[in-house]
């Protein structure tokens, strides 16, 4: 009996300090603040604190650092008595040298606990892109297991914070950039979204690439071409407008799907094209010394609008015509594209350099340290074949 | 060089935590085994206490061994003496037609048939062959009696009496004739039974309506019914030592495995208990292992099942006195398993099969993946989904374990008292239980609805599985399940699912493993597993029974 006992206490014993534990690392859902969205910005006015001064002497730059907080208390349903709470988020600043010391000042301010598993936008502000290395400012975002790599990384003009703020205080800035982002399947003008897992990929290969640009105006955040990444330097070098991002599209054939508008030669009306699919292919060529690329592109569409009065749509001419008019249009959009990046910014965004890589290693190998220099003496020649396989359900 | 060897060799905190994480669990072994050990032995110990007692019990050897003498006045006076105090036993003393033979019958009221007694035994005792009794004596007038008296299929000659006695307290009536040294017993008993009705607790959609009664020869007799067999053997055992009872097996000769018959008997007939009320009793004392939550025998009311056991080479068990016959070996698989299975088409039972096995899931793990997603791994719920569950969390009082707590013990005291709450009342408790608990709860703030929700899943999908006390076990084992969940979130749940796995790998039900065929690996019998496969293809039975006769169906 004496025997049993003993055993009985040793269990006793054993599940107490089991139980002691408590739930050991719990932490309940509605005890969390989400992070769903970061800015980063390039702090240049005065700063308060001791910390932030003695960086100023140092002559460090300083960030401020934007997090955009959804709590329990901020979503709707979560205020018993049926009152819309003010806002759905909770953007809170600080500033700091390096982001994961500022990051943890922010626990002076917040009674939440930050959880950033669920964060799904990072922006970079247009002054601190130009100023600091991206590969500096994003190291703790790419090295930190609570951010998952499936965030998106834009860069805004002016201030990043501000992109993060909205006129609607019923929604959620972060979520509504994401949402937007998903417009880069019927619009050519959008980037495909830069994750922070493809970014990891670009900011070590040293190739220039491109980041969606975000421009905030009275309180409405839109979405304005994008911002040029220098390869070398990993820098903001400039940006493009939306009509060069067009270009840029069919010259990576990342067009899934948009629109092409062209003029009827001679009534001067719009025609516009539909993309259904977009392809193609950019060949290097080297003969001795001289480097040189062909685009191909080919694209099968339908047309969507057609305003010429005199011509039917379903007449073989007429279409013949209209691709024609589409291919000039696809290709003048090209050349600008091109002559941007070429002449004006002097970088490679759309992956000339690689696929030169893959065909002559060894012309790669001699070239590459100058490689955005060369690329922009390069001749680029471009060949456009658009087919329109469907007009719509009218045509008489 | 040494150096170079030496800056292989481990850290002595390497070594020390190697010895650690084998001498805990070792330790931990050993005093659970001690433990167990001990409490076997002291079962023992009490088992022979028992059965030293029962002998005590006994009835004294020379009272078993009395024999009636022929002489009618003593052993009528026998016979009152054992039996006469009691109020329902009825002796009528009569004559022999118009002879001088004097007789007597001892009956039951109420257990025997009366029609038969008046109609036929009475009648045909009293009346008619005057000529002949006249003159019969001793042993030709037994002999006259046997063959040309009494018109009555079951006739049996007894000279002890207690074995009269206990006839008569069983139904059967006895009659004592002057001069015949035995006694008649004549088979009138005709206990009160029920109609064959749907068996309450295994009701389906399509199949046989008909289920197990309380009388062990209706429910043989079912079996045999299900048509001609010349192979399946009844075979009667008698269980318990101071109400003895009626026991079958029933198992099919050239299919079953001669061993398994074998140790079904021994078992059954360690069992020395005073009285097996019912089936359950045999159940628990022939089980492997009575410290698990699984349960290693199938119990149930529809003959259409034991049948397709049988058929597979297991043993059934009937109990007199129980419409629950008991099915050995036992799978884990079967407890998921429902006739209907076999009845319906195979696409659409093989799926609902999959849906057993997915509510079985649900109703283990429901309320604690609910405590892990909820109070460790917030990231892995989708975020609109987590912006949600946030909302309507905020407010709640209580972390979530003590959340799913409350509402799984709510649920199961409704479910309890819903069970023994008269018909009439049972719904409107229902209703009324279940709206307290999950809108005014809501409503006051102290659970959220998601978990309202996963409550009531966890709830529906525990009874569908078809057998109860399978139903049973892993809503108990959903509460083991629930707190490890709180201690270290999924991993927690993974390492109970590893314990309960490596337990249910042990397990064997009369040496059969009970998670086969997952384990041991039968790829053949997987047919009949989680999805059940056009009859076409299962051509075989299972093989973790080692039938002597495999082929289910031929060519």
């Amino acid at each position: 009996m004496k025997r049993i006992q003993c055993c009985v206490r040793l269990l006793l014993v054993a599940t107490v300090t089991l139980l002691l534990t408590g739930c050991w690392s719990s932490k309940e859902i509605e005890d969390l603040g989400l992070i769903v969205g970061t800015s980063l910005d390039l702090e240049t006015g005065d700063v308060s604190s001791e910390e932030q001064q003695d960086a100023r002497y140092a002559n460090r730059q300083l960030l401020t650092i934007t997090n955009q907080f959804v709590t329990s208390e901020t979503t709707v349903s979560g205020t018993k008595e049926g009152a819309l709470p003010e806002k759905a988020y909770k953007n809170v600043s600080e500033t700091g040298d390096a982001v994961l010391p500022t990051l943890r000042n922010m626990l002076l301010k917040v009674d939440k606990r930050s959880f950033a598993e669920h964060s799904k936008v990072i922006i970079i502000g247009e002054e601190l892109a130009s100023t600091i290395n991206l590969q500096q400012t994003l190291d703790f975002f790419l090295r930190e297991l609570e951010i998952r790599p499936s965030g998106l990384l834009f860069i805004a003009q002016d201030q990043a914070s501000q992109a993060l703020e909205t006129n609607e205080p019923t929604k959620i800035p972060a979520f509504q950039l994401v949402e937007m982002m998903e417009g880069h399947e019927r619009t050519t003008k959008i980037l495909p979204p830069m994750t922070v897992a493809k970014l990891e990929g670009k900011l070590y290969s040293d190739s220039s690439f491109l980041l969606q640009n975000v421009s905030t105006e009275n309180g409405e955040v839109k979405f304005a071409g994008a911002a040029i990444i220098e390869g070398k330097t990993k820098k903001l070098r400039g940006f493009l407008n939306e009509s060069d991002l067009e270009g840029i599209a069919w010259m990576s054939g990342d067009a899934k799907g948009g629109l092409v508008k062209g003029f009827d030669e001679e009534s001067g009306a719009p025609i516009v094209y539909e993309i259904i699919s977009a392809k193609s292919k950019i060949i290097p060529h080297v003969k001795g010394d001289q480097i040189s690329f062909t685009i191909k592109i080919q694209s099968e569409g339908r047309i969507a609008e057609h305003w010429v009065l005199s011509d039917k749509a379903f007449d073989n001419q007429f279409l013949k015509k209209a691709e024609k008019v589409f291919e000039k249009e696809i290709e003048r959009l090209v050349r600008k594209a091109l002559d941007k990046t070429q002449h004006e910014f002097q970088t490679d965004v759309s992956g000339f350099g690689n696929k030169l890589r893959i065909d002559y290693p060894k012309v790669w190998q001699k070239r590459k340290k100058e490689w955005d220099q060369t690329f922009s003496e390069v001749p680029i020649t471009c060949e456009v074949k658009v087919s329109i396989k469907d007009y719509g359900t009218s045509g008489d | 060089m040494w150096e170079k060897v030496i800056s292989y060799m481990p850290h002595w905190q390497v070594f020390l935590q190697g010895f650690l994480a084998f001498f805990i669990p070792y330790l931990i072994y050993k005093l659970f085994h001690v433990f167990l050990f001990v409490n076997k032995s002291n079962g023992k110990i009490e088992m022979k206490e028992n059965s030293e007692q029962v002998e005590m019990v006994h009835i004294p050897i020379q009272k078993t061994l009395e024999q009636f003498t022929g002489d009618f006045n003593k052993d009528l006076l026998q016979m009152r003496k054992e039996l006469g105090h009691n109020w329902d036993i009825h002796f009528r003393e009569f004559q022999i037609g118009n002879t001088d033979n004097r007789a007597a019958i001892v009956f039951l009221k109420g257990l025997c048939d009366k029609e038969l007694i008046d109609k036929h035994i009475l009648k045909s005792l009293m009346n008619g062959h005057t000529e002949k009794s006249s003159v019969l004596r001793g042993h030709e007038l037994q002999q006259s009696i046997r063959n040309e008296i009494l018109p009555v299929s079951e006739l049996l000659e007894e000279s002890k009496v207690m074995k009269a006695v206990g006839k008569v307290l069983t139904g059967s009536t006895v009659l004592i004739v002057d001069g015949i040294q035995n006694v008649f017993i004549i088979g009138t008993a005709h206990g009160k039974t029920r109609n064959l009705e749907e068996p309450v607790s295994e009701a389906m959609v399509r199949g046989p309506r008909v289920g197990f009664t309380e009388k062990l020869s209706v429910n043989t007799s079912l079996l045999r019914q299900h048509g001609e067999n010349r192979n399946l053997s009844i075979i009667e055992m008698e269980v318990g030592e101071r109400t003895k009872k009626e026991l079958v097996l029933a198992y099919i000769d050239e299919i079953v495995q001669p061993n398994l018959v074998k140790e079904v008997k021994e078992r059954i007939e360690t069992i020395h208990l005073d009285d097996v009320a019912e089936s359950g009793y045999i159940e628990q004392l022939i089980e492997d292992d009575y410290l698990s939550p699984f349960s290693q025998v199938q119990s149930t009311e529809r003959p259409d099942r034991v049948i397709a056991a049988l058929l597979e080479g297991r043993v059934a068990i009937l109990l007199d006195g129980t419409p629950f016959a008991l099915i050995v070996p036992v799978t884990f698989n079967m407890l998921l398993q429902s006739p209907e299975d076999y009845y319906e088409r195979w696409l659409s039972s093989s799926l609902i099969r999959l849906l057993r096995y997915f509510a079985a899931g649900i109703s283990l793990f429901g309320p604690s993946l609910y405590i892990a997603f909820v109070s460790f791994h917030q990231g892995l719920i989708p975020t609109k989904l987590a912006l949600s569950m946030m909302a309507t969390r905020q407010g709640v009082p209580f972390p979530a374990l003590i959340e799913a707590l409350i509402m799984e013990v709510a649920i199961e005291i409704l479910r309890e008292a819903g069970l023994r709450l008269p018909k009439p009342i049972g719904p409107t408790m229902g209703i009324v239980g279940g709206l307290v608990i999950g809108e005014a709860a809501v409503q006051a703030g102290i659970v959220s609805p998601i978990m309202v929700i996963v409550v009531a899943l966890t709830a529906i999908s525990s009874f569908a599985i078809p057998q109860y006390n399978a139903g049973i076990t892993l809503r108990m084992l959903r509460f083991v399940a629930m707190f490890s969940a709180a201690l270290f979130g999924l991993y927690g749940i993974i390492l109970f699912f590893l314990f309960l796995c490596s337990h249910l790998v042990k397990l064997k039900s009369f040496g059969v493993s009970y998670l086969s065929p997952t384990i041991p690996y039968r790829a053949g019998d997987w047919k009949d597993f989680m999805v059940r496969m056009p009859l076409k293809m299962m051509k075989h039975r299972p093989r973790l029974l080692k039938p002597k006769d495999s082929v289910r169906k031929g060519e």
